[in-house]
């Protein structure tokens, strides 16, 4: 506490400090005003002679400036003949124009090759590029993935050196999974942190269309100034809005799509059936004939429409879209249909001193619920895998063909059944002040609350297998759950030049509360079908006491403060500090505050005088950085000691309910820490053509979170949240950038970028809690093999197989294994001790190459990225690559000889046959466009066709649907054998600009 | 101009005071849905649902999946789950509990320890806690004090038996790493225990202590471990054993709190919470304790339809063929314990399976393979959860200790009278067989012990050579499938030395089990049994 009083305090005396100085003139004080000269001009696009429109004009030394119109023109009053007017505008070359008595100018501004003045969002504000001392990445709009994108991180997929993000589900509800420099904590979420226009927020929370660009921060230094939520890295997604006085404009987006599934698993069909029972399997022939696959699929039509309107004048503007998608799945009935609307309403008022921004997001998903709380239940897919391919759909009767056989139910039954809805409606509104009481200080408050609601229901009828083979008479269920986040933020800048001094100072304070709330109930014994999930209290399950009711509430709070120095001198040498002290209710009493440090400096070596005449390098800078950030447990209370009401127990004829604890509690659970040193070079040679950056870093997480496997008793339960052990990541990221070709009429730039990550379990032990053994297991193949899959062992990375490594095939079709000793031996006498580290499942390098190509009017685009250097557990192979069970259905290849000696006869089982090289490259996304010709650009300002693919060839050995498996938590590399399949998407759509 | 500026800092500075005053009270948690331990204060209608943890984890540890009942019948010579036509391998685990090749990371073991201590974890606090006032008890406080050392008592005998050389902890307060005991001592343990705690408890047995720890339960308890003090000490204590049953068989002839019911299958029945046969049970219920798995792990997955069921059952264990060859033709108990031959659904009379007494082998067997525990009355409608309370002591048991102590030491005859009472029920259809005498009791065994090979048995060996072999018989009819046979066949040193089905002799080591590998890594004061690694 002590800390942070002093550091508001700090804040306090800089407020102060600079109202002092900056009382005394003010411009409209000066003597000079009156002898004033009025200029107007109109700034253009060097290279096309457009007009710009939102440009940026200044007085050199003054407050006063404006911005361009629709027209490009502008107005501005400056003090005298010698004035200078600063001209910027985003993406291209900043312009210092002298006035020298000049009453009428025309500022052709050039595109800037290189990157180093377009402006990257960093914590609580903005930054040159060439001012940047740490790593940031920033994707513009024009460089996003096109096409049927699911979420924002899908737009930068393959483009972020060392940012992971794996579309492993074809879910059309699902979001990707996206990682960040490696893995950092093993017990915490690695989702990084996502803020919408500086709002926490998730991935899905605007619309792809609805995003100007994404900023990420990398390294430790520069999401420090967010401290606890920073370890993960920060996404900083900014959403468009107006930039100056804009003209009245309309956008419409509009794109249409189909898919296909990925890669149709070979299995056995009626004819292979028959086949094989005449070779003595023991399949039974029930005489028809299903492709059970077909049977559940469609090839799904998707659609999504995105309006924006933007117009007002340069005092109060606005920007509003509608953005609807209406996605179909691969499966019968799977789907995502979404509704966003979006409000930006920008309001100056006294010469810009007071600027109030208002924006409210509000977004309603609808979607299928085939699983009770689920999009779409994998049970349905497994069914049509494994179901008899000579089983049909119906009996004789007209009813769904069901038997008596466990977890063999009819697929198509399932489906057509259930009813299911889920209704997700999120509104996110906040709103900031920004109050410039004399130039260059920005006292800025913001406010803000994200609120969100689920509401979900499932009905089964009574023609569902729940009734027509568990006897349920009719299941239905609902649930609510509510969701609030509530922010308030309050930011002090201060920004002095002095000379060749720049100086940037930035104190805020943060508070955030955050609770969630959730009620389900479910019924069954209902008299009819009619009421699905609408009239709950009409069965009779719940009455009886055997169905439940539950509900459950939980919140957090979480308050920083934190201040940050920017010092760059001479555009030459600049450095940062920031510190931010923050305090989690999830902790201890005395554990609460954690500090997070963090500093890193720049170097711009061109400005050198011995670089400066060496024409071939145009930018060349060398950073450092070291930044401390924290987490904090996903879970509250663990702190505390709880007891709740559970169990009962029958006492004198009553079931009454026991009281019990809940946990183990940790009063001194702490921060999870983590500190990164990250170095980096920035270049450009030949005039910037070619461009790049390289980044490495090491990452050291200390305190780790972990849940802690202690002895009962003393504890109480047999394991205990704490800060245990450490974990440390290092690697190398490059991003390389060259305009192969930069004519008038043909453009074509190239961007290659490459990274690798190595993670090593450095101690899983602390003071109070030691380890006796040096690893623990992880991982499940589930029934019938109940075996871990992965190990994790100090030392070594995290992502280990762990399994008996098969070798060969006995005469009996039996596996031989590896033992210990390194002799082969059966599988029967196999011990814990034979299993050996089969591979990893985390890819040692991601790969990614984008190519844009414009000639005349038309535009392509091509990304090809790839994952190096890892393995996958195939699921599929191991449950269904296998002759043994013959009630259920199995991959063709399941009678295909092993080590090519005999039919696999095994129960089924965990061996390194069934661990495979996961190596791809995909050709991603190709996009190519045609920008119609428009004479008359009055009411259409431009219109562009295009047609796009996603996820369209895969190279790769791997056996399964696609080897972008799941690369999460402690698992990496199991493609688990029922997920929804992926799909390759194929997309036409227009962009219209009134 | 400077005024505006200076209203707003100190609008601002006082902003941000209010703040900074509030973020300690902001940072203290807000709780919903579970009780602080600090905000509660236990009233007395409390108590007894701070008692009852103690119970409620016998249900999953008893008849709960992969729990005691698999420990017991498993490793044993009348159940075995052979792998099925869709499944039940599960990385070898039956097949490792049959051939006693488990390892230290056996999940059935390893279950047993954790329930057992969760269940002393238990005890020990809520004694602490009644000891030091926190748990406000008006009255019987000396009584709920003794009945939570029983169970605590209980779960150590458990352990003994399972595991043998485990820590004794008996004060929650301390942090320290327990040290291990060995058998004896724990055996020690809970003799002490149990004798001094048995005035305090309560005598009645009736529906206020039903499924509790009153004086005859305990005293079960005791003659239970006085039974197997041989196996658990070297030395055995017949008389004491005799003791105890005595004064539960004098309490059922004076105030007729126990009995034998007439009908054997009324012990077991779905609502068998009022048999007085039941000395100590784990009640069960379909509604509000739905943790008894046995019927779901026994039935066919067809057998759904016979029984209307409202859950399909998984369809693993299953009878050893051998053990079922050995009941008399006229003992209904074969019919009252297996469900064999043809099964037909109720509403169309069509066929849906017919259990065969044969087994393929521990790792190949048909879906009808095996005759399937029938004990535990299966209604129609049967839900995923069973509500037959899972015994733990009855009548019977009572006096079948008795009897077997009485006959180890010279008493046949005596044994014999009291086998007689026991078997009565069973030979309505043949009643003179009813009668056993002590010469007969001093006999082998009738089961066929050997490897069995798809219906033959290939390496016999037979069990003529069992000191009270047929005594032995009789535990396994009266009590097959109640969790008895491991016990009771290491008594009668069958555990270690025959072959049943696909198992072969192990050795005296295997008499327990190992200490979980996971606890011996979480506690270095622990040390593995002898022969496990």
């Amino acid at each position: 506490m002590k800390r942070t009083k002093l550091l508001f305090a700090f804040a306090a005396c800089l407020f102060f400090v600079v109202i002092r100085t900056h009382a005394e003139p003010s411009p409209l004080n000066d003597p000079y005003f009156r002898r004033a000269l009025t200029v107007t001009g109109t700034v253009l696009d060097a290279v096309s002679r457009e007009p710009l429109s939102g440009a940026s004009v200044q007085v050199k030394g003054s407050t006063r400036g404006t911005n361009t119109d629709k027209d490009g023109k502008f107005t501005l009053q400056v003090d005298n003949d010698n004035a200078t007017l600063e001209v910027s505008f985003t993406n291209y070359i900043a312009q210092e124009i002298a006035v020298k008595g000049q009453s009428s100018l025309t500022i052709e501004l050039s595109r800037a090759a290189t990157n180093m003045n377009e402006v990257v969002v960093v914590g609580y504000g903005t930054q040159k590029k060439g001012d940047v001392t740490s790593a940031v990445a920033s994707v513009k709009s024009e460089s996003f993935v096109k096409g049927a994108v699911r979420d924002a991180a899908q737009l930068i997929q393959g483009k972020v050196a060392g940012l992971s993000v794996s579309t492993s589900s074809g879910d059309p509800t699902a979001n990707t999974q996206i990682q960040l420099r490696g893995i950092t904590t093993m017990k915490a979420s690695t989702q990084p942190l996502v803020l919408i226009d500086g709002i926490p927020g998730s991935l899905n929370s605007v619309a792809p269309e609805d995003i100007e660009a994404i900023d990420v921060l990398k390294d430790g230094s520069a999401a420090a100034i967010y401290g606890t939520r920073g370890t993960n890295g920060v996404i900083l997604i900014t959403t468009r809005r107006v930039h100056g006085d804009a003209r009245s404009t309309l956008d419409y987006n509009g794109y249409i799509s189909v898919q296909t599934i990925a890669r149709k698993l070979d299995f056995l069909d009626a004819a292979d059936y028959r086949k094989y029972i005449g070779e003595g399997i023991a399949f039974t022939d029930y005489g028809t004939s299903t492709d059970w696959l077909d049977e559940i699929t469609r090839t799904p039509v998707s659609h999504t429409h995105n309006l924006t309107w933007q117009g007002g004048t340069r005092t109060t503007n606005f920007t509003a879209s509608l953005n609807y998608r209406n996605w179909q799945g691969i499966f019968l009935k799977s789907d995502n249909k979404q509704l966003t609307g979006r409000v930006d309403v920008n309001h100056s008022m006294f010469d810009g001193k007071l600027k109030f921004n208002m924006n409210i997001v509000s977004r309603t998903q609808t979607y299928w619920a085939g699983g009770n709380s689920t999009s779409f239940n994998n049970y349905i897919y497994r069914q049509a895998l494994i179901r008899n391919p000579t089983d049909s759909v119906r009996n004789y009767q007209g009813n769904w063909m069901e038997r008596a056989v466990q977890e063999y139910d009819n697929p198509v039954a399932y489906i057509q059944e259930t009813n299911g809805e889920n209704v997700q409606k999120e509104v996110r509104t906040n709103g900031n002040v920004t109050f410039t009481p004399i130039r260059d200080l920005h006292l800025k408050l913001l406010v803000s609350n994200v609120s969100r609601t689920t509401q979900r229901g499932f009905a089964q009828t009574k023609q569902h297998m729940s009734t027509t083979k568990n006897g349920l008479n009719g299941f239905a269920a609902i649930a609510n759950s509510a969701f609030k986040d509530n922010l308030v933020e309050f930011t002090t800048e201060y920004t002095k030049n002095l000379g060749d001094h720049r100086l940037t100072i930035l104190a805020g304070g943060s508070y955030q509360n955050v609770k969630s709330s959730n009620s389900s109930m479910e019924n069954w014994d209902f008299p009819n079908d009619f009421y699905s999930y609408n009239r709950m209290e009409s069965g009779n399950a719940l009455g009886r006491g055997e169905a439940r009711m539950t509900s459950f509430a939980t919140s957090y709070t979480l308050i920083g403060f934190f201040g940050r120095i920017n010092y760059v001198w001479n555009d030459k040498y600049m450095a940062m500090a920031s510190v931010r002290q923050e305090a989690s209710s999830k902790f201890g009493e005395n554990h609460k505050w954690g500090t997070f440090p963090a500093i890193s400096l720049g170097w711009r070596m061109n400005r050198e005088s011995f670089l400066e005449n060496v024409d071939v390098i145009s930018d060349l800078k060398l950073r450092a950085g070291y930044g401390v950030t924290g987490i904090a447990p996903d879970d509250s209370y663990l702190s505390q000691t709880s007891l709740n009401y559970g169990n009962r127990v029958l006492i004198n004829g009553v079931w009454i309910q026991s009281l019990a604890p809940v946990r183990n509690p940790n009063p001194d659970l702490r921060w999870e820490r983590k500190e990164e040193f990250n170095v980096g070079l920035d270049f450009g040679l030949f005039n910037n053509r070619l461009s790049g950056t390289i980044d490495a870093y090491r990452r050291l997480t200390k305190d780790m979170l972990w849940d802690y496997q202690v002895p009962v008793p003393p504890f109480l339960f047999n394991s205990i949240t704490a800060n245990v052990g450490s974990i440390r990541n290092t690697g190398v990221e490059v991003l390389l950038n060259y305009n192969v070709v930069q004519g008038k009429q043909a453009q074509w730039t190239t961007s290659a970028n490459f990274s690798t990550n190595t993670n090593v379990l450095v101690s899983l032990s602390n003071e109070q809690f030691k380890t006796t053994n040096d690893y623990f297991d992880a991982g499940a193949t589930g029934a019938p093999i109940q075996q871990t899959t992965h190990r994790v062992k100090i030392g070594g990375p995290i992502g280990d197989f762990y399994g008996y490594k098969s070798v060969d095939i006995d005469a009996q079709g039996k596996w031989i294994i590896e033992g210990a000793d390194g002799k082969p031996k059966p599988i029967q006498q196999a011990t814990q001790n034979d299993k050996k580290i089969l591979g990893n499942g985390l890819p040692k390098f991601y790969a990614g190459w984008n190519n844009s190509v414009s000639y005349k009017n038309w535009d392509l685009n091509v990304l090809v990225r790839g994952a190096f250097g890892y393995k996958i557990l195939n699921f599929t192979r191991m449950f269904y690559e296998n002759t043994k069970v013959v009630q259920y259905n199995m991959l063709k290849s399941a009678f295909d000889n092993v080590y090519g000696k005999t039919r696999l006869t095994n129960d089924l089982a965990y061996v390194s046959y069934y661990v495979e090289k996961g190596d791809y490259v995909k050709l991603d996304n190709i996009t190519l466009g045609y920008t119609l010709p428009i004479k008359n650009k009055k009411i259409v300002r431009s219109a562009r066709l295009y047609a796009t693919g996603l996820n369209l060839l895969t190279i790769t050995g791997y056996k399964g649907i696609d080897p972008e498996v799941n690369r999460s938590g402690l698992t990496p590399g199991n493609d688990e054998a029922n997920k929804y399949p992926t799909t390759s998407s194929f997309t036409f759509g227009i962009n219209l600009s009134l | 101009m400077k005024k505006p500026y200076q209203l707003f800092a100190i609008l601002f500075i006082a902003a941000s005071g209010m703040l900074f005053s509030s973020c300690k009270k902001q940072l203290e948690e807000e709780v919903y849905s579970e009780i602080l331990d600090d905000n509660f204060t236990p009233g007395s209608g409390d108590v007894i649902a701070l008692v009852s943890p103690v119970y409620s984890v016998m249900r999953p540890m008893m008849a709960g999946w992969q729990g005691y009942f698999d420990v017991q019948e498993e490793s044993a010579d009348c159940i075995i789950t052979p792998a099925r036509p869709r499944g039940w391998y599960d990385g070898g685990t039956y097949q490792r509990m049959h051939r006693h090749l488990w390892t230290s990371t056996e999940g059935q073991p390893v279950q047993l320890w954790n329930r057992c201590f969760n269940g002393i974890n238990s005890a020990n606090r809520v004694i602490d806690q009644i000891t030091s006032g926190e748990i406000p008890v008006a009255t019987g406080k000396e009584g709920l004090i003794a009945e939570l050392r029983a169970a605590r008592a209980f779960f150590y005998y458990i352990l003994m038996d399972n595991h043998g050389n485990v820590p004794i902890v008996t004060d929650p307060s301390l942090a320290d790493l327990p040290q291990q005991s060995t058998r004896a001592q724990v055996y020690e343990f809970v003799v002490k225990e149990l004798n001094e705690i048995l005035p305090q408890l309560s005598v009645k047995a009736d529906k206020t202590t039903y499924g509790r720890f009153n004086k005859w339960a305990v005293k079960a308890l005791l003659a239970k471990v006085y039974l197997n003090a041989g196996v658990y000490t070297g030395t055995t204590q017949w008389d004491k054993c005799i003791a105890e049953c005595n004064d539960i068989i004098a309490e059922a002839n004076t105030n007729g709190s126990f009995v034998l019911e007439p009908v054997y299958r009324d012990v077991f029945k779905t609502n068998n919470e009022n048999s007085k046969e039941l000395i100590f049970t784990v009640p069960y219920d379909e509604i509000f304790g739905t943790e008894s798995v046995i019927h779901m792990k026994t039935l066919d997955a067809s057998m759904q339809q016979v029984f209307q069921m409202q859950a399909q059952p998984w369809g693993g264990n299953c009878a050893v063929p051998q053990f079922i060859n050995t009941y008399d033709a006229d003992d209904s108990r074969m019919k009252d314990s297996w469900i064999q031959g043809p099964q037909y659904n109720p509403t169309t009379g069509a066929l849906v399976i017919n259990f065969v007494n044969t087994v393929t082998s521990i790792e190949t067997s048909a879906a009808n393979h095996g005759l399937r525990i029938g004990k535990y009355e299966i209604k129609q409608g049967m839900r995923g959860g069973a509500s037959n309370d899972f015994p733990i002591f009855r009548y019977a048991d009572v006096l079948m200790m008795k009897a077997e102590s009485l006959l180890r030491t010279g008493k046949s005859d005596d044994a014999a009278v009291l086998v007689t009472q026991v078997r009565q029920r069973n030979f309505k259809s043949a009643p003179a067989k009813a009668t056993v005498t002590g010469a007969d009791l001093l006999k082998g065994s009738s089961y066929n012990y050997g490897y069995w090979d798809n219906g033959q048995i290939t390496e016999p060996q037979g069990g003529a050579d069992i000191q009270y072999g047929r005594f032995l018989d009789e535990l396994g009819w009266e009590f097959a499938a109640e969790a008895h046979r491991r016990q009771d066949i290491i008594r009668f040193g069958v555990y270690t030395t025959k072959m049943w089905f696909q198992h072969r002799s192990s050795n005296q080591d295997k008499t327990i089990f190992p200490i979980p590998l996971v606890e011996l890594n979480k506690n270095p004061n622990l040390k593995q049994n002898k022969g496990y690694n």
